[in-house]
């Protein structure tokens, strides 16, 4: 996890508590239990989160705090979870969100 | 339907205060928050706040934010997270989503306090993963210790952009260029001194002409602007970076008070849509009332004094304290939140350029349209002197609420005296001990302890320095001028990194005599 921030000068070693795994499209991935699942991705360097339904245009982190929902992806089949604030749990299936759906678009 | 006297929106440092305040006076108090943990922003902000004593001065965001929590905790607020509201109606009914299902109360007071959300700019490739907030980058790395990015562009040159910008350095991110469309920094100079002297470039009058890349940024083309905001052909500057941060501003979020019917006014200078309140934050809607951002974009200070004077408002509406009371507290408070308004940055001046500091001194130009001050122009300003010994050299030159460094120092060397604004100066006749106790509590990292002739040829220079890793005593490098270029040849002779600091620690590098007014921040080899 060479995204993570091992000892910060203001505020210390983060506290991270529990490595959980969980899958991402897929494949087996960790992250902390409790941190948002877009912390765990981007930690693990995973940038695209969706893409857009018309233009297919890929998507990522924006905001970060819920609001501009840019960062939705499929969590336990359930589509457009804001990610940025879904906590992480032990064993969730997180899949790349193609306009609603987790089925790539054909083309 | 549940019924409070009082309820609050938003858990961020405004409702907080007016949450404690409130439940101090008896009113049956409760704060609803859409977050999963309460504090707002103030928990992402991990540098040293500005202000004096009554303000929290020199203590970090994030520790007030653990004070708020616990001072709300005593007062017995009832907090609830993961709390929507969605919508506020006529008699001061409000509708809550939490979790999948809606509930309904009604106040008998209400107290908006939701803050504001960040502005974005458009440009081809802005939609890219990669192009964040600067409030994400904060809210990545100062929560959560991921890193947002490798190499940065910061957009933006308000305090946000150049706090945030020296926040991903301290946690190891390269932040490659510092870019605003405006001509000059919009920020404290202080701010953008402690990024420039590293060595990061400011470009004014540029902004991003695109973002590249395919599927997440890869680079980044910025270009001179014109004053009509049009790109100057042939000054296009490539990037290669995989993070670009935005830092344009904010908008109070409003929308509540909007939908209840509260009068309105479109305020440029409040940060746009604003309710129209008074100065205790009472709205067109008798028993609703308004604090912090919401009301006008400031900062996290001035939200917490306006929170408390709406608490105490809500208390007199609803005939817990009597008038005179209210008059009595509010006093106080309106002197604290007047000291927030005062100098060169204050809200009556947004817009306004300003030349001369309220001494008569010239401003540093340089400091304005490239983020630091050049040799020639420190001079003038009264925190520099001239003496043998150990002294404090002030580069402190924008009149600013702030006064901590008078405070600090054990010996009175240091004085602002009444005006909060005034710059510092070196007392006549005082005696420097070398404590370095000015240098830590120094919001803006803007005072120096500086030898200027060890007798040997060499100067001894202390500066603050909250970066990892720490150099060690002993460690060669280089001194870096206040523009970040090398000047000369530097080592560390000793860091200090006392419990009073405050996790600055300081380093004291020695340097060529001739260097002693130029060395500014040290760069191990």
């Amino acid at each position: 996890m060479a995204e993570r921030i091992k000892e910060h000068p203001i505020l210390g070693i983060p506290e991270k508590g529990t490595l959980v795994k969980f899958t991402f499209d897929g494949k087996e991935m960790e992250g902390f239990e409790g941190e948002p699942i877009a912390a765990a991705l981007k930690a693990a360097g995973v940038m695209v989160h969706r893409y857009t339904k018309k233009e297919h245009k890929p998507r990522g982190i924006f905001c970060a705090i819920g609001r501009c929902t840019d960062c939705v992806m499929i969590v336990n089949g359930v589509p457009n979870v804001r990610t940025c604030i879904t906590p992480l749990k032990e064993g969730i299936v997180v899949q790349t969100q193609y306009g609603v759906s987790a089925e790539p678009f054909k083309q | 339907m549940k019924r409070y006297d009082l309820i609050i929106v938003g858990a961020g440092p405004s409702g907080l205060c007016a949450a404690i305040e409130a439940a101090k006076r008896g009113l049956n108090t409760v704060v609803f928050d859409e977050n999963e943990k309460p504090g707002g922003q103030l928990f992402k902000q991990i540098h040293k706040f500005f202000g004096s004593k009554e303000h929290r001065a020199k203590v970090r965001g994030f520790v007030i934010g653990r004070q708020l929590l616990d001072e709300a905790d005593r007062a017995g607020v009832k907090v609830v997270l993961n709390a929507t509201v969605i919508g506020l109606y006529q008699d001061k009914e409000i509708v809550v989503k939490i979790g999948d299902g809606i509930e309904h109360y009604k106040g008998d007071a209400i107290i908006i306090a939701t803050g504001a959300a960040e502005n974005m700019v458009t440009f081809p490739g802005w939609t890219l993963p990669g192009v964040i907030g600067a409030g994400a980058a904060q809210t990545m790395m100062n929560l959560h210790g991921v890193l947002p990015g490798k190499k940065v562009l910061m957009l933006g040159s308000g305090n946000v952009g150049l706090v945030v910008s020296f926040q991903l350095m301290q946690c190891g991110c390269e932040v490659t260029a510092l870019v605003d469309a405006a001509p000059r920094v919009g920020g404290y100079g202080v701010h953008a001194a402690k990024i420039a002297r590293t060595g990061v470039p400011f470009y004014l009058s540029h902004t991003i002409v695109r973002a590249e890349g395919e599927e997440c940024v890869t680079g980044v083309v910025i270009a001179e602007i014109d004053s009509h905001f049009q790109f100057i052909p042939g000054t296009e500057k490539h990037f290669d970076v995989d993070t670009i941060c935005l830092a344009v501003g904010l908008s109070p979020m409003s929308q509540l008070l909007k939908m209840a019917g509260c009068k309105m006014e479109d305020n440029p200078k409040r940060g746009g849509q604003v309710p129209v309140c008074d100065e205790y934050g009472r709205t067109s809607l008798p028993g609703v009332f308004v604090a912090g951002d919401v009301s006008g974009i400031e900062e996290a200070s001035s939200a917490m004094i306006e929170g408390k004077m709406a608490g105490i408002a809500a208390a007199e509406y609803l005939g817990y304290i009597e008038e005179e009371e209210l008059k009595k507290e509010l006093v106080s408070l309106e002197d604290a939140l007047n000291g927030l308004r005062q100098g060169m940055f204050a809200p009556e001046n947004r817009g306004k350029r300003i030349e001369t500091t309220e001494e008569g001194i010239a401003v540093s130009e340089n400091l304005l349209e490239h983020g630091f001050i050049t040799e020639e122009e420190i001079e003038r300003f009264p925190g520099i002197t001239h003496k043998a010994g150990i002294h404090p050299v002030m580069e402190c030159t924008q009149n600013i609420p702030c006064n901590p460094c008078q405070d600090a120092c054990p010996k009175g060397c240091i004085s602002i005296g009444d005006k909060i604004t005034s710059l510092p100066v070196v007392v006549d006749g005082s005696q420097c001990i070398n404590c370095g106790m000015c240098v830590a509590s120094c919001s803006g990292q803007a005072i120096f302890l500086v030898e200027e002739d060890c007798g040997d040829g060499t100067a001894l220079v202390t500066l603050p320095y909250e970066f990892l890793p720490l150099p060690e005593d002993g460690t060669k490098g280089k001194g870096l001028g206040r523009n970040g270029e090398p000047v000369c040849d530097a080592q560390v002779v000793s860091v200090k990194n006392n419990l009073a600091y405050d996790k600055t620690p300081l380093l004291t590098i020695k340097v060529p005599k001739e260097y002693a007014m130029k060395a500014r921040f040290f760069k191990a080899l």
